[in-house]
C-alpha cells in the first residue's frame, strides 16, 4: 500500500506539471525557409509567412513578447488595432505602426520601434501585418494591397542604386542620424528616446570603438542599458557607406551637438574595421 | 551479486561506449554515409531517443556528481566532530552511488550508440574535434569508478586514525575526478551553443583548436551552474530516499534516522537552492553576450512562457520545503511558541508564488479584452511585471530563511545576557529588510525601465544581507543555550515524507525543463549557426509536447531510483540478516561454552 502512494504521489505530480505545460500558449519554432511571395496568396499563407518574419528575420521577439519593451502582440493585436486611432482601419493602423512606429505610442511604452521599412521590403511588411491581424481579428489584407507592394518592391529593386557618397562634406551627420532612425532610442541635444546612451556620451571616445558600437551593436554592452541589449539593429554597417559612417563617428567621438569639429578634421576611422559588414 | 552489479556494468558500461567511439570515429569521419540514421520505436523518433536518453544519462550523472559532495562533507562532520552518526550517513549515502554509477554508465553508452548510428555525420564531426578529450573522460570514469569501489568497500577497513583521514581524502578524490568529467562533457554540450568565433559550416573539424572548443562563451558559467544545481539535486534525491525508507520503515530507531536523514538532504538542498539563480543570472548575460539573438528567443521569444512554468515550479519548491520544515516543528518540544506565525507566513508564500507566476498579458479573445479594457488585466498588470515578481521572490526567500530559523530555535532557549536585545535585532533586521524590498519594489513603478533593473540588485543584496547578519547573530546568541527537550526524530507524520517526494520529482522535472530550454535555444542548429539541422525534426517542440517528454524521462528515472533504493534496502537486510545469524551463532556457543562476556549487539554491525 505504502509503495502504491509512493507511486501516485510520483505519477500525480508529473501528471500535473505536464498539463500545465500543455494547456498554456503553445508556440513552436519552426525551421526557416526560403520565403517566396507572390500576389495570387491566400490571407493565411500570408500569414503564415508574416508569422514567419515576425519570429525570425523581423527580429520583432527582441521586444514584443518580452513585455516590458513592447506590447505583446500574439493573440491580441488583432482584437484592438482597429480600436486604437479613431477613424483608422486594422490594417491601416498596423501598416502605420510598422513604417512610421511614433505616430502611435501604446500607453505605458516608450517610442523604441524603428521604420521596419528600413529592414524589410514592403511585400514582407504586408505578411507581418496578415499575421498581426490574425491575432484575434480577421485578416483585411487583400490582393490588391499584395500587389501593389510587390510591384513597389519591384520598383525599387530596378531604381538605380543611390550615389555612393565618397565626399565627406557633402554628408550631414545630424540629417543622417535622423534619417536612419536613432533618435528613437538615443538622444541628441536632449531630443530622442532614453533607451540608449544619449550621443554626447560618445565625446572623446575611441572611434574604432564607436564603429564597432554601430555595426554591432552586441559587441559591447553598456550595462546601464543592459535592460535594451539586443534592441539596436545590425543593419547599420549595410545601410550606411564607409564615408557616411566615417563622419557620423567623427561627429559622435568629436561631442556630437556640442560644437563638434568639422567631419573632415576629425580623426581617421580605422578603414578595415566597418569594411568587415558590407 | 550486489559486488556483481556495482562493480562490473559501470565499467562495462564505459567500455562499450569507448568501444563504440573507437569503431566509430575512424569510419564515420571517413564514409560518406547518410547524415541521419532511421528510427522509430513506439512513435518515438531520433531526436526523442537522444532527448531520454541524455535526459536519463544527465539525471544519473547529476546524481552521481551530487551526492558525494555531501557524503564527504557529512563524513569530515563525523570525523573531527567524533559523531560516528555522521559517518554512518555518509557511508548511506555512499551506497546509493554504486548503482546510480552503473545506471549513469549504461544510459552514457546508450546515448553514444543513439548519437552514431542516428546522427552518424554530426557525431563524426565532434568527435573529430572532440577525440582526445573523449579518451581522457573515459581514462577519468575509470579513476572515478575505482575510488568510489575503494571509497566505500574501504569504509569499515579504515576507519580509524590515519587511515581514516586517507579514507577521507579518496572522497574528495572521489568529487576532483566527477568534476573534471562534469566539466570535460560540458565542454562538448557548450560547444554546440556558443562555438568559438569564426567558425562556419566549411570550417574543417579536424582544424579547430581543442582548448578553444572546450573553454568557450558558455562554458564556466555552466560548469559553475551544474556544480551547484547538482548538490541541490542529490540532497532532494537523498531526501527522497530517506522518505520512501522512513514510510517503509518498521522499526521507531529506522523512522528516527531516516527522519534525520531526511531533514539533512532537504537542507543541504534548499540551501544551495537559493544561490542557485546567482550562477543561473550569471550564465543567461554570458548567452546574452555571446549572442543577441539566442538570449531573446530563451527570454523574450517563443521560449517566454517557459519561465511562467519555472515560476510555478519554483513556487511548488518554496510551499513544499516549509511545508516540510513546519510539519518537522511538532517533533520539537517548544516549537509551539512559534506555531502562530506560520499561517502568515504560509499566505506570504502563497500570495508571492501567484504574483509570480502572473503573465504579464493575458491570451484572451476580443469579448475577453473588451471587457478588460485592452491587452492587460486591469489589476493583474500591476503584478505581472518585473517590479512586483522580484518583490515576491525576495519575500519568499526571506519567509523561507525564517522558517529554518524559527526551526533552529525551536527547542532552545539562549542563555546570553544580551538575549531579548539580540532577538529583537533579528526583528529589526526581518523588518528592514522587508521594507527595503517592498519599498524598491513599488518605487519601481513610478521609474524608466533601466532604474528599474537596478533595483532589483538592492533587493537581492538585502535579502542575503540579512540572511546572513541574523544567522551570524544567531549562532552567537545560542552558544550554551538552554535545551527545551530533544528533537524527537522519527516522530513526523507520513505527509511530511510525501512533500521531500514531491520536492524531488519537482526538481528533478525542473532539470528537465531548464534542459530543454537550453539545449532548445539552439533551434535548428547542431552548433549554433555553424552546422544546421537538416533532420525533419530540426523545429524545436512547444512546451507542451516537450513536457510529455520530460514526465516520460522523470518517470523512467524514479522507477530506476526506486529500484536503486529497493536494492539498497535489499542490501542493508542481507548484510542485517547475517549478522544477526552471527550474533546469535555467537551468543549460543558462549551460552554452551558458559562464556561471560557480553554479546556483541547488532549496533556494532553496518
Amino acid at each position: 500500500m505504502t509503495n502504491l502512494k509512493i507511486l501516485f504521489t510520483v505519477v500525480a505530480t508529473l501528471a500535473v506539471f505536464t498539463f500545465v505545460a500543455n494547456v498554456i500558449p503553445q508556440v513552436q519554432s519552426a525551421v526557416p525557409r526560403e520565403i517566396v511571395l507572390s500576389a495570387d496568396m491566400p490571407p493565411e499563407e500570408l500569414a503564415a509567412i508574416g508569422e514567419e518574419i515576425y519570429a525570425g528575420a523581423g527580429g520583432c521577439t527582441a521586444c514584443h513578447g518580452l513585455g516590458t519593451r513592447a506590447p505583446d502582440l500574439l493573440g491580441v493585436v488583432g482584437g484592438v488595432c482597429a480600436t486604437r486611432v479613431p477613424g483608422q482601419s486594422c490594417k491601416d493602423y498596423l501598416w502605420e505602426s510598422l513604417v512610421n512606429p511614433m505616430a502611435y505610442i501604446v500607453e505605458g511604452f516608450d517610442p523604441i520601434m524603428i521604420d521596419q521599412s528600413i529592414l524589410s521590403s514592403q511585400a514582407e511588411l504586408w505578411t507581418l501585418v496578415a499575421f498581426l491581424e490574425s491575432q484575434g481579428g480577421e485578416i483585411t489584407v487583400n490582393a490588391d494591397d499584395f500587389a501593389a507592394a510587390l510591384a513597389a518592391d519591384d520598383a525599387a529593386a530596378a531604381a538605380p542604386p543611390p550615389p555612393v557618397v565618397t565626399d565627406p562634406s557633402q554628408v550631414d551627420a545630424v540629417a543622417l542620424i535622423t534619417a536612419q532612425g536613432c533618435l528613437a532610442c538615443h538622444a541628441l541635444g536632449g531630443e530622442g528616446g532614453m533607451v540608449a546612451p544619449p550621443f554626447e556620451e560618445l565625446r572623446g571616445q575611441d572611434p574604432a570603438v564607436v564603429l564597432e558600437g554601430i555595426v554591432d551593436p552586441m559587441a559591447t554592452i553598456n550595462e546601464e542599458y543592459s535592460a535594451f541589449a539586443g534592441t539596436m539593429p545590425t543593419i547599420f554597417g549595410d545601410l550606411m557607406s564607409p564615408v557616411e559612417l566615417d563622419v557620423l563617428v567623427n561627429f559622435f567621438v568629436g561631442g556630437a551637438g556640442a560644437g563638434a569639429e568639422a567631419p573632415g578634421d576629425a580623426p581617421e576611422v580605422p578603414p578595415d574595421s566597418a569594411g568587415g559588414s558590407r | 551479486m550486489k559486488r556483481w552489479l556495482t562493480r562490473g556494468v559501470a565499467t562495462r558500461g564505459v567500455l562499450l561506449a569507448a568501444l563504440a567511439l573507437a569503431v566509430a570515429l575512424p569510419l564515420l569521419a571517413q564514409a560518406p554515409g547518410p547524415d541521419y540514421g532511421e528510427f522509430n520505436f513506439l512513435g518515438l523518433d531520433r531526436r526523442g531517443a537522444v532527448w531520454i536518453a541524455a535526459q536519463l544519462h544527465l539525471l544519473f550523472a547529476a546524481f552521481v556528481l551530487g551526492v558525494p559532495m555531501f557524503a564527504v562533507v557529512i563524513e569530515a562532520i563525523g570525523m573531527f566532530g567524533g559523531d560516528e552518526k555522521y559517518d554512518k550517513l555518509a557511508k548511506e549515502f555512499t551506497r546509493l552511488l554504486l548503482v546510480a554509477y552503473s545506471a549513469t554508465a549504461i544510459w552514457g553508452a546508450i546515448l553514444v550508440f543513439f548519437l552514431s548510428t542516428l546522427y552518424p555525420r554530426f557525431w563524426a564531426y565532434l568527435t573529430a574535434i572532440f577525440a582526445p578529450s573523449m579518451w581522457v573522460y573515459a581514462g577519468l570514469f575509470f579513476l572515478e569508478s575505482f575510488t568510489l569501489y575503494l571509497y566505500y568497500y574501504g569504509w569499515d577497513a579504515w576507519k580509524k586514525g590515519a587511515a581514516k583521514k586517507a579514507h577521507w581524502c579518496l572522497g574528495i578524490m572521489l568529487n576532483v575526478w566527477g568534476t573534471i568529467v562534469m566539466f570535460i562533457a560540458n565542454g562538448w554540450l557548450t560547444y554546440m551553443m556558443s562555438p568559438p568565433e569564426g567558425l562556419t559550416a566549411d570550417t574543417a573539424p579536424q582544424t579547430v583548436q581543442l582548448w578553444s572548443a572546450i573553454n568557450n562563451a558558455t562554458w564556466m558559467p555552466i560548469n559553475i551552474h551544474r556544480l551547484l544545481a547538482n548538490v541541490v539535486f542529490g540532497g532532494a534525491i537523498v531526501g527522497a530516499y530517506a522518505a520512501y525508507r522512513f514510510l517503509t520503515s518498521k522499526t521507531d530507531e529506522e523512522r528516527a534516522h531516516y527522519d534525520w536523514m531526511g531533514y539533512t538532504g532537504n537542507l543541504i538542498a534548499i540551501g544551495a537552492l537559493i544561490v542557485l539563480p546567482f550562477a543561473g543570472y550569471w550564465l543567461g548575460r554570458e548567452i546574452y553576450e555571446f549572442s543577441q539573438q539566442m538570449g531573446i528567443t530563451m527570454m523574450g521569444g517563443f521560449m517566454s512562457w517557459l519561465w511562467i512554468i519555472q515560476a510555478f515550479l519554483i513556487g511548488i519548491l518554496f510551499l513544499a520545503g516549509n511545508y516540510y520544515l513546519w510539519i518537522g516543528m511538532g517533533r520539537i518540544p517548544g516549537a509551539e511558541r512559534f506555531q502562530p506565525y506560520i499561517k502568515w507566513m504560509l499566505l506570504v508564500l502563497v500570495l508571492g508564488v501567484i504574483v509570480w507566476a502572473t503573465p504579464n498579458t493575458m491570451i484572451a479573445d476580443r469579448d475577453e479584452i473588451a471587457a478588460m479594457g485592452g491587452i492587460r488585466h486591469p489589476f493583474l498588470q500591476v503584478l505581472g511585471v518585473m517590479s512586483a515578481k522580484n518583490t515576491a521572490v525576495n519575500l519568499m526567500i526571506l519567509t523561507t530563511f525564517l522558517s529554518f530559523l524559527m526551526y533552529r530555535r525551536a527547542n532552545k532557549d539562549p542563555v546570553v545576557p544580551w538575549a531579548r536585545a539580540g532577538t529583537m535585532l533579528q526583528g529589526a533586521a526581518f523588518a528592514l529588510c522587508a521594507v527595503i524590498v517592498v519599498f524598491y519594489g513599488v518605487y519601481g513603478y513610478f521609474v524608466t525601465a533601466i532604474v528599474r533593473i537596478g533595483f532589483s540588485v538592492y533587493q537581492v543584496l538585502a535579502v542575503l544581507a540579512t540572511i546572513l547578519f541574523v544567522i551570524g547573530i544567531d549562532m552567537a546568541m545560542l552558544r550554551g543555550a538552554k535545551s527545551r527537550g530533544e528533537i524527537r526524530w522519527g516522530r513526523m507524520p507520513d505527509r511530511s515524507q510525501y512533500a521531500l517526494l514531491i520536492l524531488a520529482v519537482t526538481f528533478t522535472w525542473l532539470m528537465g525543463l531548464m534542459g530543454f530550454a537550453r539545449s532548445g535555444i539552439r533551434q535548428h542548429w547542431h552548433v549554433y549557426e555553424v552546422i544546421r539541422d537538416t533532420s525533419e525534426q530540426a523545429f524545436t517542440p512547444a512546451l507542451g509536447p516537450a513536457a510529455t517528454i520530460i514526465s516520460i524521462c522523470v518517470l523512467i528515472f524514479f522507477a530506476l531510483v526506486g529500484l536503486i533504493f529497493w536494492l539498497g534496502g535489499l542490501a542493508e537486510r542481507s548484510v542485517y540478516q547475517e549478522a544477526e545469524a552471527k550474533v546469535k551463532a555467537g551468543q549460543e556457543g558462549r551460552a554452551a561454552l558458559g562464556d561471560p562476556m557480553p554479546a556483541p549487539s547488532l549496533g556494532d554491525v553496518d
